[in-house]
């Protein structure tokens, strides 16, 4: 049984839904949408890999450096790719991250094999943190990585299954 | 920007190279190709680090500081010594008959980067107070740093320090009062910096945000060196009646910088050498470094004694420099006009803009067009980053196909195969 559903969009893209209404059944589509992307990128991610957990984010944005996306958005990206990917290895079984480029936008999928979160608006609580020592003590866990997801993202989904597994959508638009 | 032509501080002696391609893997911009059996530099991406010329064994590359006579063009000659140079002699030598030695060379005025040292830990504390809404605060002492952010990393550009360099602020100031205080002409008057690096000869001839012309010249700490020995070998009498300023000489050493700027409320972090200096700034734009004030940053290993047109080896200068800086009896600096004219407002400097050389295309769509082919390409390419073709990896020669600078048949693992 599914335990509860975020949806949330940025301010940023809240405004501009009340300036454009008609972008909002386009927003809809856009998590059934299944027009190929242009380019996939994908990477695995390991249970408390911080070696390697990174290079997945590092990789999708020199993908949108080349691109040649505004250097702000294409920060605001990575910010939002890299603590998804670093939250899938600090707090998961691992899993992987698939990132979808389109056109005109970026969507990622973080989807990872458990153990799922147990309250969803507890874990988007900046400061709330379930992260063991462990991980602490690679100086992550702080509590901050969801806000901030939230904070450079156009639009986030967080979807978790208690004892299965968690699934993360992020979207970014170019323009 | 688009069209602007960038002045580098070296050359290209085509006929020397033998298309090795050592320098084209150890560029951190990516921005050499040998191409037809000989070295080709984009001129746009290339950041002055220095390394390419280190690297070159066969003297294809070469540095090309101001000559040593340019001075005769003044009548009035200053020189302003970077700290890095006070490393290059060995302890037997007095630091003071070093600078001594300047003026006998017929310099009339000698003065020492790190005079400033002081002056640049209140300038840089200030500038991070009060701009708390940016963080962390990037240094902008080294100018191929400066370079890298804008072919690289743009979207740091506003986190960089927009202030003088410390040799900067000093020609800046004694450019003023010369000009005031002496019965020469402006053009009369000649400024030149003694220095480690391709980066300071560039950002001498072509600085970034630099509103005003702060030198005339620049000379490599060897050239100099060399005639300093031959001065301190002649055995001539040196009058060193002066005070020089040893004790901030460190300031030059990464990590010393980050230390006197650190206190309470300011975390500092320093690095040093390109690579690691990648790493930190994709770390810096991932948010993942904004515990930190302020980032001392040098493209250079120990900072600015790695600089290629030092003669000494990096470490052996670093530990002559702090042995000087140790011993020396601390005077203070006045800087009470130089704080006059930094109240005016007269350090700060323009906003960097970005030298994105980094994107496939103008126009996104056609960017990914090319991004896709240039995976296509890529799946065919052997993977092993061999560099025979004259790219530095086979992902840049994939984007060299794509963008119509380089065929399939470059790539002599390719071509082989064919045959086979």
């Amino acid at each position: 049984m599914r335990v509860c559903v975020v949806a949330r969009l940025s301010n940023i893209m809240a405004e501009y839904l009340k300036v454009n209404p008609d972008y909002q059944d386009r927003v809809k589509e856009l998590f059934e949408n299944d027009t190929k992307p242009e380019i996939t990128l994908e990477f695995e991610i390991e249970e408390h890999d911080f070696i390697n957990s990174g290079k997945g984010s590092a990789e999708l944005k020199l993908t949108i450096k080349r691109l040649g996306v505004d250097p702000a958005i294409m920060r605001r990206i990575a910010i939002a790719a890299y603590e998804a990917e670093i939250n899938i290895a600090a707090h998961s079984r691992g899993g992987a991250m698939r990132s979808n480029i389109f056109p005109d936008y970026v969507h990622i999928v973080f989807k990872d094999m458990g153990p799922g979160i147990d309250d969803l608006e507890q874990a988007m609580t900046p400061g709330f943190s379930t992260a063991i020592d462990l991980v602490r003590e690679m100086g992550f866990g702080a509590g901050l990585g969801l806000p901030n997801i939230e904070r450079n993202a156009d639009i986030m989904k967080l979807d978790s299954e208690k004892n299965k597994s968690t699934q993360l959508d992020v979207i970014v638009f170019f323009q | 920007m688009a069209g602007k032509k960038y002045y580098h501080g070296f050359e290209v002696v085509t006929e020397n190279c033998t298309g090795c391609t050592a320098c084209v893997r150890v560029c951190p911009t990516e921005a050499i190709r040998v191409r037809d059996g000989k070295v080709v530099i984009d001129s746009n991406r290339c950041i002055d680090c220095g390394n390419c010329v280190s690297v070159c064994k066969v003297n294809a590359l070469i540095p090309h500081p101001d000559p040593l006579k340019k001075i005769e063009e003044f009548k009035y000659k200053v020189v302003i010594v970077s700290s890095a140079f006070a490393g290059q002699f060995s302890e037997n030598i007095r630091y003071k008959e070093v600078l001594a030695s300047f003026y006998k060379f017929g310099f009339d005025l000698v003065f020492e980067e790190s005079m400033m040292s002081d002056f640049m830990v209140k300038l840089i504390r200030e500038y991070v107070r009060i701009n708390k809404h940016i963080r962390p605060i990037l240094s902008s002492n080294c100018p191929a740093v400066v370079r890298l952010i804008q072919v690289r990393f743009p979207s740091l550009l506003p986190n960089l320090l927009l202030m003088e360099s410390p040799m900067g602020i000093l020609a800046q100031y004694y450019r003023d009062r010369l000009e005031k205080e002496m019965n020469y002409k402006p053009e009369e008057i000649g400024i030149f910096n003694v220095i480690p690096c391709i980066a300071d000869l560039t950002a001498t001839h072509q600085p970034e945000g630099t509103r005003q012309k702060l030198f005339d010249g620049a000379f490599s700490n060897a050239d100099m060196y060399n005639e300093i020995m031959q001065i301190l070998n002649s055995g001539d009498e040196l009058d060193t009646d002066f005070e020089s300023y040893a004790a901030g000489l460190s300031w030059t050493l990464s990590g010393i910088e980050a230390d006197l700027v650190d206190c309470k409320d300011i975390r500092t972090l320093s690095v040093n050498g390109i690579d690691n200096v990648k790493d930190v700034l994709s770390k810096v734009e991932d948010h993942y470094l904004d515990q930190y004030d302020y980032i001392v940053i040098r493209s250079c290993k120990n900072g600015c004694v790695g600089g290629v047109l030092n003669v000494e080896n990096p470490f052996v200068a670093m530990s002559r420099i702090k042995k000087l800086s140790k011993q020396a009896k601390k005077i203070d600096y006045d800087d009470r006009g130089v704080v006059e004219l930094h109240k005016q407002g007269a350090f700060a400097v323009d906003p960097i803009f970005p030298r994105s050389m980094m994107k496939l295309d103008q126009d996104i769509k056609l960017a990914l067009v090319k991004m896709k082919k240039l995976n296509e390409i890529l799946a065919k390419l052997p993977g092993i980053n061999c560099s025979a073709c004259g790219s530095p990896n086979c992902f840049s020669l994939a984007e060299d196909i794509v963008q119509g600078k380089a065929t399939l048949d470059d790539c002599i693992v390719l071509l082989k195969k064919t045959k086979e």
